[in-house]
């Protein structure tokens, strides 16, 4: 066990020892995915629940977690394996989009993780399943996660997936723990699939985004906002000037993506995407400040300075009565406790459960974050 | 046994019910090497017909393999000594088409090919296109994760399926993921594909479309050497452009697809590359060029651009036949569906061709070059003596090398008895024993498709409470 | 127990198939049922399975032999290329010898030896057109069962064997008739078609006296010895003409994969009429007429598109009467008459019309042509009088009479 382990493993021992009297929160920031899994087994040990922590990006995302203890991903924060040639990288769970990003101008490639989060770390991303505007094009972060490594509620480290594009070899593991909000555990280094940049982008403002989504071959995102819609393209020089014509509207070079609403309130609508003029009605009848509509996607994520309970409750039972979601993104903890972060539970919940027994056995991890109190 | 014929019987009439020795042999196996055997075959119609035969087969202690139209190749459908066998191929409507959110629900035994062409007046396709497209249904194609040259572009089935209705082990049926993205919770979905029928029985799936390109062209590019071919797409690879499909197909390969669809493949090339380009029709000028200068400069002896569209076809024809169109070499093959990093694709190849002449057997090479996905192909006929043997000895080292490489088993054919035994050369103790936990959580006592995918012993780990 | 007859699927045969399942969607009991044993590669798999030594010839692998409709739509897409008619045949031969049941003996007697007695045939022919004219339908198994099918049989029942017609002038050559069996009878206008284009391309047309049934509908029931001796008396009549037209597709295609392999053999100079009215239209031995008659629905008989991969030539002759040919299915999915599986397998066989009647209808023409008599008997049961069943040549035909017609005026 590394100093750091077994630092930690004593002082979980103290804290569940019925006869001393302490109350502490400590956060450890292991340098391993090795030593990540002794500090798990410890706390699995004497039952310690455990949160983990990137840049803190989506901690108010899910049901508020009561964790003595947090460990932070800080300290595995290099980007290991970078390969242009094959488009695949392997980074740290404690690198941020940004540092990603930045380290593959080089050969102008990109992630398509999120764009509007470049203090986001890449393990948060993960762990929250969070995708960019761009998942119309390319997918969600989901599709591009082809191996990860997690060190499990049992104190192991296991790798699902395989280090290539394109796999059918066991069992989707990367997709289990994409999303999982470490319920299951820490999610570690991840080899991402890369995509280029194409050589010209542009976006378009139209009056109807749905109209002009139609009209665009394979956009990479067709959003609304408050007032206005905007169509994303890329592609050759041609091409995106042949459509930007065909579409109309007012044009620019390069992607001018809208930022997403700040605290305190965030909430997600997440619907078949045939409902996002609906959904956009029942967010701006919540009084929202502003929101983005992800039309062909099926999100709408709108902010709000306060929203009533009845209202919200209105707006989520519609979501749910199209099967659809309507998730609270950000909130003070007390209104996720009294809202419920996510809604009903999905009909898979008991199967959902079985599986955190397996990977969590000791539920020590993130305990309650999920739908379900999983 | 006969308790659980006249069960199943009484369920769903005599005619969906069988337990000939002929039927029985008939149904033992699929499109690869193996056989198994199932003493009773069942044809449900319904979801409800799969919940009640399962609980019949839990009831009388059958393990349960669920069945397509049986083109796999990795014997995930090879029922196990003793199962009952579900047939779904009779399951095949589609039951609704949204435009909008570009989505279908339908049925496990709608054909593949039969969707795209149901969707085309809509302007949509189901991407994922194995060879075996006109024949695979698309409860096959998410129990393989299968995969199809244009997968390159699109992404393997798993960035298709949006949601699946399953049966469990015990019967009883749960929908995973929906029309909605980022269902909260696990996403089962996606676990669920690629899962060889382990996990459950998928008897409905929400696809995604996708919108139908606006303009094609399809590049024959002809080599005289395997090496000038795989590093051209290393080098389309590494410029960041991405075709929608990019296939290799080697000499003894284009010599017995020529043979069959006559559409031009010379016959006289050491290799050749397929390209598809497709997209809008003011970008694909651009990328033919781009792809015939890489080819040009990496030693491309001739560049023949297809873009009328039964030209197209037919080229794409000699490609998608090339499995089949082995047996006029020899009547037995073995087939190798490895996964490599782009940039190792000629060290890899040029290996493997060394290990067919050490074995002196015949190797063919039809492959996905633009994601890596090796598909060495061995023609031999098994009444040789000794034959089998050399020929499986010879692939499990071409596995080896392929793994040596950074490479992986299964690219789209998935591990089902096959490649089973070798998953411990690319997965840990640890990572098997996650693989089997997922297992455990689904099907407790392992009646799903039992002896597939996870080699005996996986779950021998035990650590901590359960 | 293996096999007992010298028709049987061979190893060769047989080894061909690597269970790619790449046949199974174009089969049509396959698309009926999902059912691996109403597939190519299921049939195949069980006389594999015979050939080695592990199943026998019973009961269940006559049934599974016997559902099949023969249609060979299997072999288009057999990238392996088994020559799976052959296989079929043969196991259908096996069956017949090692399972004698009272059904298949009858079938063996109609299809096997009624067929080539003219005498036999000319009299059903007049029961038939006696039932067509009194509306009282005789209560006989067969195919007069299903007369419903058939064109108005002139009486008295005409015939071509043992006639020549020349042409105005002095012909450039002689091209032999196939007559045929029901043909003679019942599809008489089709062979006037032919001998008429053929007298205005410039040839002599002989139908020769001696000749008998093709005998595909007896290979096909089994009936392999008694096959192969009408294709040996078919040689013989034929001796001594190059071009041999026949104008039913299920024949030409028999006689063109029976009658011996060599170049100078009966096989190798038979033509289909399609082929050659299409290639004197191409080569201007006969005329494009250039009026709009509008759209004809094409069904391909499967014995021409699939046994004979002839496609284009119907289309062409349509366009040369002036017709708009107009696709029904990709594939050419079988009609369901299939020779004598309409008998022996109605509801299959009923199943498989009415899609055809569905996909003919769907289309709005008011024709639709099929070069080949079973076809168009299963067509016009499917259909109601509003839509005319035509062959080809026939349409054809009449475009090129009646603008002769209009130039004589």
């Amino acid at each position: 066990m590394t100093t750091l382990a077994v630092a930690t493993k004593q002082l979980l021992e103290r804290l569940h020892d019925p006869t001393v009297d302490v109350d502490a929160e400590f956060v450890v920031a292991p340098t391993s995915m090795e030593e990540a899994a002794e500090i798990l087994a410890a706390a699995a040990d004497v039952g310690q629940a455990v949160a983990f922590y990137g840049a803190g990006t989506h901690r108010q995302i899910g049901n508020p977690v009561d964790a003595d203890l947090v460990i932070t991903t800080t300290a595995m924060n290099r980007i290991i394996d970078y390969q242009p040639d094959d488009l695949t990288v392997v980074v740290e769970p404690g690198v941020t989009l940004g540092e990603l990003e930045a380290a593959l101008t080089d050969r102008k490639l990109t992630a398509v993780l999120p764009e509007t989060e470049p203090n986001a770390t890449v393990g948060g991303v993960v762990a929250a399943g969070r995708s960019g505007y761009r998942r119309l094009r390319y997918g969600p972060t989901r599709d591009r996660v082809l191996q990860a490594t997690v060190a499990t509620g049992y104190g192991k480290v296991v790798t699902g997936g395989s280090p290539v594009v394109k796999a059918s070899t066991g069992y989707g593991m990367t997709r289990l723990f994409t999303g999982s909000f470490g319920t299951l555990g820490l999610i570690g280094p991840v080899l991402l699939k890369l995509w280029s940049q194409p050589r010209a982008t542009a976006t378009i403002v139209v009056d109807d985004p749905e109209v002009a989504r139609n009209a665009a071959y394979r956009p990479f995102a067709v959003l609304g906002t408050r007032g206005t819609g905007r169509i994303y393209l890329g592609g050759t020089k041609e091409e995106v000037e042949a459509q930007a014509e065909a579409i109309g509207g007012r044009s620019s070079d390069g992607l001018d993506w809208p930022q997403p609403h700040d605290p305190p309130l965030r909430l997600s609508f997440r619907i078949p995407a045939r409902f996002v003029d609906e959904a956009v009605l029942a967010a701006r009848d919540l009084d929202a400040t502003g929101w983005v509509a992800q039309y062909g996607v099926g999100i709408v994520e709108a902010g709000y300075d306060r929203i009533t309970s009845d209202g919200f409750a209105a707006a989520r039972s519609w979501a749910e009565s199209v099967g659809g979601t309507l998730v609270i993104e950000a909130s003070p903890d007390d209104l996720r406790r009294e809202l419920g972060a996510w809604g009903s539970p999905p009909e898979s919940v008991e199967l959902q459960r079985e599986v955190k027994d397996r990977f969590d056995p000791a539920g020590i991890c993130n305990p309650g974050i999920l739908p379900g109190g999983i | 046994m006969a308790r659980a014929v006249d069960e199943l019987t009484a369920l769903l009439g005599d005619d969906r019910v069988r337990d000939h020795p002929l039927d029985q042999h008939l149904f033992a196996k699929d499109a690869g090497l193996r056989r198994g055997g199932a003493p009773i075959v069942v044809f449900p119609e319904s979801s409800d017909e799969v919940a009640a035969v399962v609980k019949i087969a839990g009831a009388h202690g059958m393990p349960i393999v669920a069945r397509g139209a049986g083109t796999g190749l990795a014997g995930g459908a090879v029922p196990q000594e003793g199962s009952l066998l579900v047939v779904l191929t009779r399951m095949n409507r589609i039951f609704e088409i949204d435009e909008v959110g570009r989505t279908a629900w339908v049925g496990p035994g709608v054909v593949n090919l039969d969707l795209s062409e149901a969707t085309a007046d809509r302007g949509l396709h189901f991407a994922p296109d194995p060879s075996s497209q006109s024949a695979c249904t698309i409860g096959g194609n998410v129990a393989t994760n299968a995969g199809g040259p244009h997968c390159l572009a699109e992404g393997s089935t798993v960035a298709h399926i949006l949601g699946v209705e399953l049966v469990t082990a015990d019967g009883s049926t749960v929908i995973l993921g929906g029309e909605a993205p980022d269902t909260p919770g696990y996403d089962l979905r996606g676990v669920i594909v690629g899962s060889e029928g382990t996990l459950g029985i998928v008897t409905k799936v929400l696809v995604r479309l996708t919108e139908n390109h606006l303009d094609a062209a399809t590049l024959l590019m002809a080599f005289d050497t395997i090496e000038d071919a795989a590093r051209t797409v290393s080098e389309v690879i590494a410029a960041g452009v991405v075709p929608a499909a990019l296939e290799m197909m080697d000499k003894p390969m284009c010599v017995a697809v020529e043979n069959f669809v006559q559409a031009g493949y010379p016959t006289d090339a050491a290799a050749v590359l397929l390209a598809d380009v497709l997209g809008h029709p003011a970008g694909t000028a651009a990328s033919i060029e781009l792809l015939s200068d890489i080819a040009v400069r990496n030693g491309a002896t001739s560049v023949r651009v297809a873009t009328d569209e039964s030209e197209r076809a037919l080229l794409w024809k000699g490609r998608k036949s090339a499995f089949g169109a082995i047996a006029q070499a020899a009547p037995d093959y073995y087939l190798n569906d490895t996964v490599v990093p782009r940039t190792r694709i000629a060290e890899v190849i040029s290996k493997t061709y060394e290990i067919a002449e050490r074995y002196d057997i015949t190797l063919m090479n039809v492959f996905h070059a633009g994601d890596g996905n090796l598909h060495p192909l061995v023609s031999f006929d098994a009444a040789e003596p000794g034959m089998t043997e050399r020929v499986v000895a010879a692939a499990r080292e071409m596995v080896t090398v392929a793994v040596a490489a950074g490479g992986t088993l299964s690219g789209e054919h998935g591990i089902g008895f096959e490649k089973r035994d070798l998953m411990s050369s690319v997965f840990s103790p640890e990572d098997l024993d996650a693989q089997a936990r997922l297992r455990e959580a689904f099907d407790q006592d392992g009646v799903l498709n039992p002896g597939k995918v996870l080699p005996e012993g996986s779950r021998c780990f035990d650590w901590g409470p359960a | 127990m293996g096999w007992v007859t010298e028709w049987a699927p061979t190893k060769v045969e047989l080894d061909a198939c690597i269970d790619c399942g790449l046949c199974l969607p174009v089969c049509p009991t396959f698309q009926l049922t999902g059912d691996e044993a109403a597939s190519p590669r299921g049939r195949l798999t069980a006389m594999r399975a015979v050939d080695e030594g592990i199943m026998v010839v019973d009961e269940r692998f006559g049934e599974i032999m016997d559902f099949c409709l023969q249609c060979r739509a299997c072999e288009v897409v057999c990238p392996s290329m088994v020559p799976f008619g052959r296989a079929m045949e043969g196991a259908k031969a096996e069956v017949v010898a090692q399972l004698p049941d009272a059904r298949r003996a009858f079938k063996r007697s109609v299809f096997g030896r009624a067929l080539r007695v003219r005498g036999l045939v000319t009299m059903a022919s007049w029961m038939a057109a006696g039932a067509q004219r009194t509306g009282i339908a005789p209560r006989l198994p067969g195919l007069l069962g299903r007369i419903a099918g058939l064109r108005p049989i002139p009486i008295p029942v005409p015939s071509t064997r043992g006639r020549t017609w020349d042409p105005d002038g002095i012909p450039k050559g002689t091209i032999a008739l196939f007559s045929g069996c029901v043909m003679d009878p019942w599809f008489s206008e089709v062979h006037v078609a032919v001998i008429q284009l053929l007298r205005t391309a410039g040839f002599r047309v002989v139908a020769p006296e001696k000749q008998t049934c093709c005998g595909a509908l007896a290979a096909h029931e089994g009936a392999a010895y008694d096959a192969a001796d009408m294709v040996e008396r078919n040689v013989q009549a034929f001796e001594g003409f190059d071009t041999v037209v026949v104008d039913a597709a299920g024949c030409s295609a028999h006689l063109k994969a029976h009658a011996g392999g060599d170049g100078a053999s009966l096989a190798a100079r038979v033509v289909d009429a399609t082929e050659l009215v299409a290639s004197l239209i191409a080569e201007g031995s006969l005329p494009t007429i250039d009026v709009d008659r509008g759209p004809v629905a094409i069904q391909d008989p499967c014995h021409l598109r699939h046994a004979q991969r002839i496609v284009d030539e119907p289309r062409a002759i349509l366009r040369a009467a002036g017709y708009q040919p107009v696709e029904i299915d990709t594939h050419g999915m079988c009609c369901g008459a299939a020779g004598a599986y309409q008998l022996s397998h109605p509801e299959t066989s009923d199943e498989l019309g009415r899609r055809k009647a569905d996909q003919v209808r769907t289309t709005g023409a008011k024709i639709v042509a099929s070069a080949n008599p079973g076809c168009e008997m299963q067509l016009r049961t499917h259909l109601d009088a509003t839509v005319r069943v035509a062959h080809p040549v026939e349409l054809y035909w009449e475009a090129v009479s009646e603008a002769r017609v209009i130039a004589g005026n």
